[in-house]
């Protein structure tokens, strides 16, 4: 069953008087449970369509119908809420907030949502935490993490709301290849587990080779889409 | 809202030292409006009651010609009660008056005091010296002797008159002053008593002596210059005036007039207006200790930058992180604000028991002027809470204009930005 779709988006920014598409009319459908990587050259627009993906941006024309509603027709209100409540975002930076735990970074998300009582937040955080690999860790401050924990915190605070969608933004850059891997099993683990669809945007060969499904987006639109089999990852 | 407070107060200690800056900058803002605030009410407060004390009661009954002639003390348009009947009639009639407590009469007029160098010139107050005990602070400013009593041919001084005619508690002073009827007259008393008080006017040119022997050598017999009304509140004379003034228009066949104590003062009209000055220099003050907590949330937003897109990426709506800005720049005017008001309290609390005398500054101002030279800073729960209400409003709604740059960024431009 389709969660995305997207229908001819273009996207144009504006430098002062030149017009610069980013996209140029893009069209993809993604189903639930899909683990994709978004790749392709810095430029041809895979952040934007990420951006767009995650209603962070509008597109300048084009549609994109996110779980059953048009993107294009809603406020800013509402999509600060389908972000609130569908879609888990990871970032190449981690930005985890320094001055709370892994717990309390964690239940940032899960508090927003307003749906669990004390007692249920704290048990999702901590099995939440505990999947990725950080029982344990939970009262640690990110200074006291490493890259690799940092980026599980950060995947835990995505996974946590259980979203619909968890889209990741070079989740790898910043991590050496061991840590990438160890990261990229927490993930593949919880699509398997939790059947949470994962868009990746990357330019890491090894995210590739965990994805089942491939876009290659060459100036600003998809080159190339390919899948393959599902691949068996082991803990 | 539970997590935005504690995110905001955890934000609180990410830099200490500029969390601390600021607190402190707010802090002495708030310190100082307390002790400003403290100082004026003080004033205000001392300057109300020497005027009522000394000058007006609440209300002041006087013949409507001598309204004109008061600066020179004249004794031709005196009180001597209601159509030819005794004085004792009319302050009894006036005691009859729903809420006035007590009738204090005044015998005022000009006398010198010829010392070897010079003609000392001088205001005698003929008083009732128990009336003047209960409504005055005189007993407490009496530092040597006794109050004069009736019908003793004794006079109490200020300390400063005291050394300017070269007289002493217990020594003898002759006195000069015209009659009613204007001859010159030479009488001696004796100095029974020495006060000394910030007062300029008690210090320097009044002396007190019975009102009956005031009355005697100034050949007034059953005349006053003045009747005072005590009220037991000021905020009353509204409400009594009018039917003082009724009573006044009735038997006193319209001779008499009846002012209340703002109209017979030009510094109360100017402590009005300087109360409402000083609210805005308050707030003009807390405002430029605001200066640093403005310069610190500017610095913060900056600083984070891609944490605001990181939270409006995981659907934090704007006035929320409008909220976590504003809470945080909350957290510091409230820590600030407490300890500016805890700390001018004190301040204005220790000098409010000692004072500060700024006589030097006052010292070429004309004695006729009821400014006392003490200051005793007022210190009230009122003030110190109203100080720090202001301190975290301000410090809140000051917040608010870089807080806005924050909600404008767009998520996307915000995680780019960084």
């Amino acid at each position: 069953m389709a969660l995305l779709e997207l229908k001819g988006v273009r996207k144009i920014y504006r430098q002062g008087q030149i017009e610069v598409p980013a996209l140029r009319g893009v069209d993809l459908q993604v189903d639930e449970g899909e683990f994709t990587t978004v790749f392709g050259p810095s430029g041809s627009g895979k952040t934007t369509m990420l951006n767009m993906i995650g209603c962070l941006d509008k597109p300048s024309s084009g549609t994109i119908i996110f779980n059953g509603k048009e993107l294009n027709e809603l406020s800013k209100k509402d999509l600060a809420m389908i972000r609130r409540f569908n879609i888990g975002f990871i970032f190449q930076s981690y930005n985890l907030i320094p001055v709370l735990t892994a717990y309390e970074n964690v239940e940032f998300a899960i508090r927003l949502i307003n749906k669990y009582d004390n007692k249920e937040i704290r048990e999702r955080v901590l099995k939440i935490l505990a999947a990725v690999g950080l029982e344990g860790m939970e009262n640690r401050r990110p200074h006291e993490l490493s890259g690799g924990q940092k980026q599980r915190v950060a995947i835990a605070r995505a996974l946590v709301k259980e979203p619909k969608l968890v889209l990741a933004d070079e989740p790898t850059a910043n991590l050496d290849s061991k840590t990438s891997e160890e990261v990229l099993k927490v993930m593949v683990k919880m699509n398997k587990e939790l059947g949470t669809t994962f868009i990746f945007s990357t330019h890491d060969p090894l995210v590739m080779d965990y994805a089942r499904r491939m876009l290659e987006i060459r100036d600003g639109l998809i080159a190339e889409d390919r899948r393959r089999e599902e691949i068996n990852v082991s803990d | 809202m539970g997590y935005i407070i504690k995110i905001a107060f955890k934000n609180l200690f990410r830099s200490k030292l500029r969390s601390f800056v600021s607190i402190i900058a707010i802090a002495f803002g708030v310190m100082i409006v307390v002790f400003a605030r403290g100082i004026v009410v003080g004033m205000v407060d001392s300057v109300f009651a020497d005027h009522i004390q000394y000058n007006s009661g609440h209300i002041k009954i006087i013949d409507q010609e001598y309204q004109l002639k008061e600066r020179l003390l004249s004794l031709n348009y005196p009180v001597d009660g209601f159509n030819g009947e005794d004085l004792d009639v009319m302050i009894e009639a006036l005691e009859g008056v729903n809420n006035v407590e007590l009738v204090i009469p005044r015998l005022k007029f000009a006398a010198l005091v010829s010392t070897e160098e010079e003609l000392v010139t001088m205001s005698g107050w003929g008083v009732n010296p128990d009336k003047e005990l209960i409504f005055t602070n005189i007993g407490d400013i009496l530092l040597e002797g006794r109050m004069v009593q009736p019908g003793r041919q004794e006079v109490v001084m200020g300390t400063a008159l005291l050394e300017k005619i070269n007289a002493k508690v217990g020594g003898k002073v002759t006195i000069l002053f015209n009659t009613a009827y204007g001859s010159l007259k030479g009488v001696t008393f004796e100095v029974v008593g020495r006060l000394d008080t910030g007062l300029k006017l008690l210090n320097e040119m009044v002396f007190y002596l019975p009102l009956d022997q005031a009355q005697r050598f100034l050949e007034m017999d059953e005349e006053v210059t003045e009747l005072l009304l005590v009220l037991p509140d000021r905020k009353m004379v509204s409400q009594v005036l009018p039917e003082v003034k009724e009573l006044l228009a009735l038997e006193g066949g319209g001779r008499y007039l009846a002012l209340g104590y703002r109209e017979t003062s030009d510094l109360i009209p100017l402590m009005d207006l300087s109360e409402v000055i000083f609210n805005f220099i308050y707030i003009f003050l807390v405002l430029l200790s605001c200066i640093v907590v403005i310069n610190t949330m500017i610095m913060i937003i900056r600083e984070r930058t891609r944490e605001i897109g990181m939270m409006a990426a995981l659907g934090l709506e704007k006035k929320e992180i409008l909220q976590l800005f504003l809470i945080e720049g909350g957290f510091m005017g409230l820590i600030g604000s407490l300890l500016g008001a805890l700390g001018g309290y004190l301040i204005t609390a220790y000098l409010g028991r000692v004072g500060f005398d700024y006589g030097q500054a006052l010292s070429g101002m004309d004695t006729g002027i009821l400014l006392n030279t003490m200051i005793y800073p007022a210190v009230s729960l009122e003030n110190t809470i109203f100080a720090f209400v202001l301190g975290t409003i301000i410090v809140v709604l000051a917040c608010v204009f870089p807080a806005r740059r924050a909600i404008k960024l767009e998520p996307t431009e915000a995680m780019r930005e960084a």
